[in-house]
């Protein structure tokens, strides 16, 4: 199953195309929503810097902290794992091949952004979905995620309430490490993590402002203006 | 207590100063920690006293003696340790007093005439470097003696870290090639790790009784160690708990927090990844435990625990060591820095295309003003 890509005219040699479908846009949102509150709350339980003052029923800073995380961890698993399915359900430009280049077009695309990054070119390579080089850094990014997911079940499974079912993620715990390796891992990955978003939100505002093509609109609406001559149905 | 409990066991426990309450209590102790229902109370009470008591050889390889320590110097014995007297222990190199050549025939004997039926307990890292030259009793390297009196035991006992995991030997760089017993010894039946550093003497305890009573071991986790005593985390059980979900800790030594008792995260505690029945037990027939006297919990019961915990006084840090910067300070500059990178990047860029763009018009028009 595939959608197919809607376009439409759109003045004399300019065409709209729906680029993102609304689980793209849903997930991504959701996914920016929830990364800003797990790493909010998760630098706090890594480094308490707040204390309480009183006696300790009469607070419970940890305690929400980590409430307010297990509910985004809850609302970022259940996004990224939507946005995975959607890479075999979605149009062509969130599908898989998006981001593992497969073509020798991707791989050029692919160098011809860095060598626009590196000031080697003068303007990006045109693309209407994600560029090549985006693409590549998004798998990275998705491992990611699920290292996060991983490791964040790993440490939940072993103070899950005896017969819980969240305990059976126990088996994880060897897998990566041992808890304080996983801890380990949780904790830099939320810095590589902070360290995409910086660039991705640069990064868009950038190419926004040079290509005048309405990405920033794209992911609130879904559409794309594109050059008809740029016009790349994603195959 | 039942009839056909044995009056001479009674009487030994009386010489030794504990009563048979006292003893009923251990029994009802020991019913408690493995959760069994109502009667079995007096069917431990039972074995105990009337089973014939199983041969114990006690092993010592690359250790420090930390695990014979820790059940040998009670300074006021329990019922407990006197369970563990009142074993049967044929070979301890460090208790017996036969020496040499008499020391190893006791040993060939016990497992000998007790083949298949005896317990082996043992203590410290198996190495197996230099062909098992770095630890050899009469001239016989850890590595065989390990293979031979445990391949013919009827259950093995790994006691400690070393024994359970290959613990402080088996620390990186691991110059001795130290193995636990389960890598040493492959395939042995009814393996039990009793891990920690040492093992606690009340979980020996129970855990023999266990064994006495129903001849098997109680269920295990997935490194093999028995649930009752290591089933839940320091953290879930800690006495300090509520401070840590409140927000309150430590953050130097000897201040107001740590006077106060509040919670050790933030001087690295290993707590929340430590799964050990301290709190509850305690040390030293139950008078404390390292994070009732205000110290971080070291980890100590866990796989690895001597590189993966470190830096000990550290919540996580970047290496080891604990030398290098912290872990968010250099993720907050890193950050900060690619921020400021990417937004020189997307200045140089958008001024480029803006000055070509006026540059490319200003031509164009004059272009066309040459037309014209
Ligand atoms: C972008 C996603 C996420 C970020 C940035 C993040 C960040 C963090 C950070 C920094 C910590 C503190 C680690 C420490 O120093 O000990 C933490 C703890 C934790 N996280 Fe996450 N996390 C994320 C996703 C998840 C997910 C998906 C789960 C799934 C259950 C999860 C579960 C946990 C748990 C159980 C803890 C330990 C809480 C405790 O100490 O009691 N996290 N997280």
């Amino acid at each position: 199953m595939k959608q197919p890509i809607m376009v439409q005219d759109s003045g004399k040699d300019k065409v709209l195309v729906y680029v993102w479908e609304a689980p793209v846009r849903l997930t991504h949102w959701l996914i920016a929503l929830s990364v800003l509150v797990l790493a909010g709350t998760g630098i706090y339980m890594g480094n308490p810097f707040l204390i309480a003052p009183g006696e300790a029923s009469d607070n419970f800073y940890m305690g929400t902290a980590k409430l307010i995380h297990f509910y985004g961890a809850i609302v970022f698993s259940l996004a990224v794992v939507t946005r995975l399915l959607w890479m075999l359900l979605g149009n062509a430009y969130a599908r898989w091949n998006q981001f593992v280049p497969t073509s020798t077009r991707r791989v050029r695309g692919a160098a011809d952004m860095l060598s626009y990054y590196l000031f080697l070119r003068r303007n990006p390579p045109p693309t209407v979905g994600h560029n090549a080089l985006a693409g590549v850094a998004y798998v990275g990014v998705f491992l990611l995620y699920l290292m996060m997911i991983i490791t964040g079940l790993a440490i939940y499974s072993v103070s899950a309430h005896v017969d819980y079912p969240m305990g059976a993620f126990g088996f994880l715990v060897p897998l990566v490490g041992g808890l304080q390796s996983a801890r380990w891992l949780h904790h830099f990955g939320m810095w590589l993590i902070l360290l995409f978003v910086v660039n991705h939100v640069f990064s868009t505002i950038e190419v926004s402002a040079l290509e005048r093509n309405g990405v920033i609109g794209s992911i609130f609406s879904g559409w794309k203006t594109v050059e008809k001559e740029q016009l790349d149905l994603g195959e | 207590m039942d009839k056909r409990v044995n009056d001479q066991f009674l009487e030994e426990l009386n010489a030794r100063g504990v009563s048979r309450r006292e003893f009923l209590g251990f029994c009802a102790a020991v019913a408690a920690s493995f959760a069994l229902p109502g009667k079995a109370e007096a069917e431990i009470a039972k074995a105990v006293a009337t089973k014939p008591k199983p041969t114990l050889v006690w092993l010592e390889f690359q250790d420090c003696c930390g695990n014979t320590e820790s059940f040998l110097r009670a300074g006021q014995p329990s019922a407990a340790e006197i369970i563990l007297d009142l074993l049967s222990i044929d070979y301890h190199e460090t208790v017996m007093a036969a020496a040499g050549h008499r020391a190893e025939e006791a040993l060939k004997k016990a497992v000998e005439e007790n083949k298949g039926k005896f317990i082996a307990v043992v203590e410290g890292s198996i190495p197996t470097g230099a062909g098992g030259a770095y630890c050899t009793i009469g001239g016989r390297s850890a590595l065989s003696i390990a293979n031979e009196v445990c391949s013919q035991a009827g259950a093995t006992i790994a006691i400690g870290t070393c024994a359970s995991f290959g613990g402080l030997p088996a620390a990186s760089p691991n110059p001795t090639g130290a193995l636990s017993v389960a890598e040493a010894v492959p395939g042995l039946k009814n393996l039990i790790n009793l891990s920690a550093c040492p093992a606690n003497a009340e979980n020996l305890a129970a855990l023999l009784v266990y064994w006495l009573t129903f001849d098997r071991w109680p269920d295990l986790d997935r490194y093999r160690r028995p649930l009752f005593a290591y089933g839940k985390s320091i953290h879930d059980n800690c006495e300090r708990r509520a401070h840590f979900d409140s927000g309150q800790y430590v953050e130097q030594w000897g201040d107001p927090g740590h006077r106060r008792g509040y919670c050790l995260f933030k001087m690295g505690c290993k707590g929340p990844v430590t799964f050990q029945n301290c709190p509850n037990i305690r040390w030293n027939s139950g008078t404390n435990w390292p994070i009732g006297c205000g110290h971080p919990c070291l980890g100590c019961a866990e796989p690895n625990f001597w590189d993966s915990m470190a830096p000990y006084y550290n919540h996580l840090a970047l290496d080891k060591t604990g030398a290098q910067p912290n872990i968010d300070k250099v993720g907050f500059w890193a950050t900060l820095g690619l921020g400021g990178a990417f937004a020189a990047h997307a200045v140089a860029k958008i001024a480029g295309s803006k000055s070509r763009v006026i540059a490319e018009s200003a031509a164009s028009t004059s272009g066309k003003g040459e037309e014209a």
